[in-house]
């Protein structure tokens, strides 16, 4: 534990420049994969334990594309998109046999692909850490901002991911399919029977929920070291962010992906050794004082 | 004697039970009626510790038993029988007893010897027996009729050897015939165990014929309490549920 | 967001149609826990003289090993299938039985009987505590809640270096490995004790099942409401279960700990729950000797496949999904089933 070097930190703004901007991406990226997870549990009452997965293989899939074709916008549109369709395919496939079934199930097909995945990237890739290393676009001098050092590409992580959560808001609040995907959280039956074609929307929930982790693994690409079982510990946060900011609250994976960030940037300064632990202790001490998450509504 | 007085429970901005205050005399025999969403079953679950209420109070012979919790209710002797009967399907019928009795002597948590301990299977049987599924006593609760498992529900509620039972319409789901057999069968239940029976019902023609005192809840308030004959005589009730005649309208 | 959906339903329902699927228990109710131990210790007698017959290391290894894993496999059931308390993170108390029996062994001088009392304890005592923090929690919050805790004891082993070696596990072996005069540092011995403490933890937790407790807790889990409205005060069941299921895990652990002189990390590591639940589902989560019996076939699985491929983490992913989507119903579920309709006289029955 080192006091001295994270009160030093705080009060130099330049450490606080650079130690904020990192903790944002990490956050950022923490939340689209969170709001994904949020999105399909919210919707279909699943937990994707599998979604690790989606944000692992979006990461490969975005590292070959960048590889062959050279354009990292491809690279992240592979990540998204491909991601997207896997989504499809797992519902359709996997995930609709166990509508109806308890949650472990869900668990045994969601945990048999994370350990089929696992090893098929291994089979393609390698079992070694392999990097994709920063696009040329971005391999411009970093901007020093209040003495701090902030590498552009994490600008255009911000942007993008805070973008992506505006949209989504936008979306679920305002437009027909937004209020759809809600509605058939709260009440799925009535959905039905409106005449909502429900085979779709399901799949289409785990379209965007995967393309969320897919984009975050893309986006996470160049800042991240791939390795197979890079999906594992990426779940457990998202987990835990969806837990302190409230389950069905996209609002809520925001602020507290964020906040998660922070506590792991300005963490490793200092308390290098447990991070880990603070991250957990602050989520039971959530589930202690406010059982529904910071900003849900249901009990947890 | 169970009374509640000013009873009220609010969700959201609604109050479901506002201000209710009732008396049911020990060993009678009461009808709680009114319109869908009147807060009949909240009103249950406020007496019998489903609920804790907003305000007001619940006296079980003088004891102030309100919002305590579910098992200290049921230790004070308020037995209670749901809409869609209660029971635990993977166990027989005979299980479902013995495992009530086993609760009601205190022994739900005991470790040291096996289920069931002695002396339940002869009280479950007894049990069972006034409801008349003595000879059901080793099928499987999931695979009884719905009006058995209905007597299930209810004779879960008689282990407990409560004196005072709330049924939640008793009666749901039956055709007309099953219908006045239950109902008859908890009316001989009643008179035997000497009960405070409160019961809800959609049945009028039932509620008039048995009950010897009704209730009528609207929009959470009590909009009447009396005999079946001045209730069916009361124009307030009249209008608001049983439908206003034709030769009442000035 | 409403508890109900169209794609699930909350919680497993046994609709049994006169399956008999519905009892636990091999033998029909009333034959006594006398007639089960007397089985139990024919089977722990005929396994006994086995090795002295047949001597074969894989045979006495397996045998350990099954019995560290059986009896956390059917500890994890006391949670799951008994009270349906789906707990993603049981391995926890797997790993800390290991570190903290092994830990005990090395740091302090007691004798071995005694750190098992003691790790026991301290199981016990982090049971009470995680569990008093998730037992107020809803089903899926439950499950993943128990498994951040279980990563996060997991990470604690790691990063505490000191204390338990980090990724390298606990070096030094365990010293003075000896109960009641036996040297249990030799193989055939350790396998003896595994069996009895696998046979003791098996009659153990079958004595609980059995119990009125154990009758609270399927009420628990098949009607929470009513088993309230009956008098049954839920949280300080949940609770009870879980401090016990864990302790039954941590003598699992304990047993692992001798087997491989040591601890280390992957005791406490995710996939060592997952597997349970795997091998629960495999033996039939509705039998009382379904994870005992899922564990035996993984285990078996386990060797087969290590043997003949690499890629182990694919081919138990296809078998796990060839399960899941395929058969459903665990073996010993089905051989319960079996059991019943040709001997309905002995078997535990339901007319229906």
């Amino acid at each position: 534990m080192d006091l001295n070097a994270l009160a030093g930190c705080v009060s130099s703004s330049g450490c606080l420049v650079t130690q904020t901007s990192s903790g944002l991406i990490v956050g950022l990226l923490l939340f689209l994969v969170a709001a994904g997870l949020t999105l399909i549990f919210g919707v279909l009452k699943v937990v994707n334990f599998a979604h690790g997965t989606f944000y692992m293989l979006g990461a490969y899939f975005a590292l070959s594309t960048y590889q062959f074709t050279g354009s990292y916008l491809a690279a992240v549109a592979a990540g998204c998109v491909g991601m997207g369709l896997f989504g499809i395919a797992f519902e359709r496939f996997l995930i609709s046999r166990a509508y109806g079934t308890n949650v472990l199930m869900q668990l045994l097909i969601c945990y048999a692909v994370v350990l089929i995945f696992d090893d098929v990237v291994k089979m393609v890739w390698g079992a070694d850490f392999q990097s994709m290393g920063m696009p040329p676009a971005f391999q411009v001098p970093p901007y020093f901002i209040a003495g701090g050092i902030v590498p552009p590409f994490y600008l255009v992580l911000i942007g993008v991911a805070l973008a992506v959560a505006l949209v989504l808001g936008v979306a679920l609040a305002a437009t027909r399919a937004g209020k759809i995907v809600r509605a058939a959280a709260v009440n799925p039956e009535m959905v039905s029977v409106l005449g909502i074609n429900t085979t779709l929307l399901y799949a289409l929930v785990f379209a965007v929920g995967g393309g969320l982790a897919g984009l975050a693994g893309a986006l996470a690409a160049p800042v991240r070291s791939l390795t197979p079982g890079m999906g594992f510990s990426v779940l457990i946060e998202s987990f835990i962010v969806t837990v302190i900011g409230g389950m069905g609250s996209i609002a809520g994976s925001l602020i507290a992906a964020i906040l998660l960030g922070m506590i792991r940037s300005f963490g490793t300064i200092g308390f290098p050794l447990f991070t880990d632990e603070l991250i957990f202790g602050f989520m039971i001490v959530v589930l202690i004082t406010r059982p529904t998450g910071l900003f849900g509504r249901e009990v947890v | 004697m169970l009374r509640v007085e000013g009873l009220t429970k609010r969700f959201g901005g609604v109050a479901a039970i506002d201000g209710v205050t009732l008396s049911f005399p020990t060993g009678s025999l009461t009808a709680v009626i009114g319109p869908n969403g009147a807060g009949k079953s909240t009103f249950f679950n406020l007496i019998s510790g489903g609920l804790a209420p907003d305000a007001g109070r619940v006296l079980l012979d003088d004891a102030d038993i309100t919002g305590l919790s579910r098992a200290a209710i049921v230790k004070h002797g308020i037995g209670r029988a749901f809409q869609v009967a209660s029971i635990f399907p993977t166990m027989t019928v005979a299980e479902n007893l013995m495992a009530a009795v086993a609760a009601h002597r205190g022994q739900w948590d005991q470790l040291g010897r096996r289920f069931p301990p002695p002396g339940a299977r002869p009280r479950a049987l007894e049990v069972a027996d006034l409801l008349g599924l003595a000879d059901q006593a080793e099928t499987e609760a999931a695979n009884l009729s719905h009006g058995d498992q209905k007597l299930l529900d209810i004779a879960l509620a008689l282990a407990l050897e409560p004196s005072v039972l709330l049924l939640d319409e008793p009666t749901a789901g039956m055709g007309p015939e099953e219908r006045w057999r239950m109902i008859e069968r908890v009316r001989a239940l009643w008179e035997r165990q000497g009960l405070t029976l409160v019961f809800i019902e959609h049945d009028m023609d039932i509620v008039f014929r048995i009950a010897e005192s009704i209730a009528v809840l609207c929009y959470g308030k009590v909009l009447a309490e009396g005999t079946p004959e001045a209730i069916r005589a009361n124009p307030a009730v009249i209008a608001a549920y049983l439908g206003t005649p034709e030769d009442e309208l000035a | 967001m409403a508890e109900s959906s169209a794609p699930l339903p909350p919680a497993p329902s046994r609709k049994g149609r006169g399956s008999g699927a519905a009892s636990p228990f091999l033998l029909r109710e009333g034959v006594g826990g006398g007639v089960e131990a007397i089985l139990a210790l024919l089977v722990l007698a005929v396994l006994w003289v086995i090795p002295l017959a047949i001597p074969n290391a894989a045979f006495t290894d397996l045998v350990i090993r099954l019995s560290a894993m059986g009896l956390f496999a059917t500890s994890l059931n006391l949670l799951v299938g008994t009270t349906g308390l789906v707990s993603f993170g049981h391995g926890m108390f797997y790993g800390f039985g290991a570190y903290s029996f092994a830990l005990l062994m090395q740091d302090t001088s007691l004798p071995l009987w005694a750190a098992v009392l003691v790790s026991l304890a301290f199981s016990a005592l982090l049971a009470l505590l995680v569990g008093a923090v998730c037992i107020r929690l809803r089903t899926i919050y439950f499950a993943f809640v128990t498994l951040a805790m279980q990563m996060l004891l997991h990470s604690i082993i790691l990063s505490w270096v000191s204390l338990t070696g980090g990724d390298q596990g606990l070096r030094g072996g365990i010293p003075r490995r000896f109960i009641l005069g036996v040297d249990l540092s030799i193989p055939r011995n350790l396998y003896w004790a595994s069996l009895v403490v696998l046979v003791a933890g098996l009659l153990l937790m079958r004595h609980v099942v059995a119990s009125p407790f154990g009758t609270s807790l399927r009420m628990v889990r098949d009607n929470e409401t009513r088993a309230a409205f009956l008098g049954i005060t839920i949280w300080r069941a949940k609770l009870t279960v879980f401090v016990i299921a864990g302790v039954f895990a941590a003598l699992g652990g304990m047993v692992m700990s001798l087997f491989v002189s040591g601890a280390y990390p992957e005791l406490a590591d995710w996939p060592l729950s997952g597997q349970a639940i795997f091998a629960i589902m495999l033996g039939g989560i509705g039998a009382f000797l379904g994870p005992l019996v899922g564990t035996l076939i993984l285990l078996a699985l386990n060797d087969l496949v290590t043997r003949a491929t690499e890629y182990y983490g694919l081919a138990l992913g296809l078998i796990i999904l060839a399960f899941a989507l395929g058969f459903r119903r665990g073996v010993m579920e089905s051989v319960l089933v079996q059991a019943r309709r040709r001997w309905p006289r002995v078997a535990g029955v339901r007319r229906g």
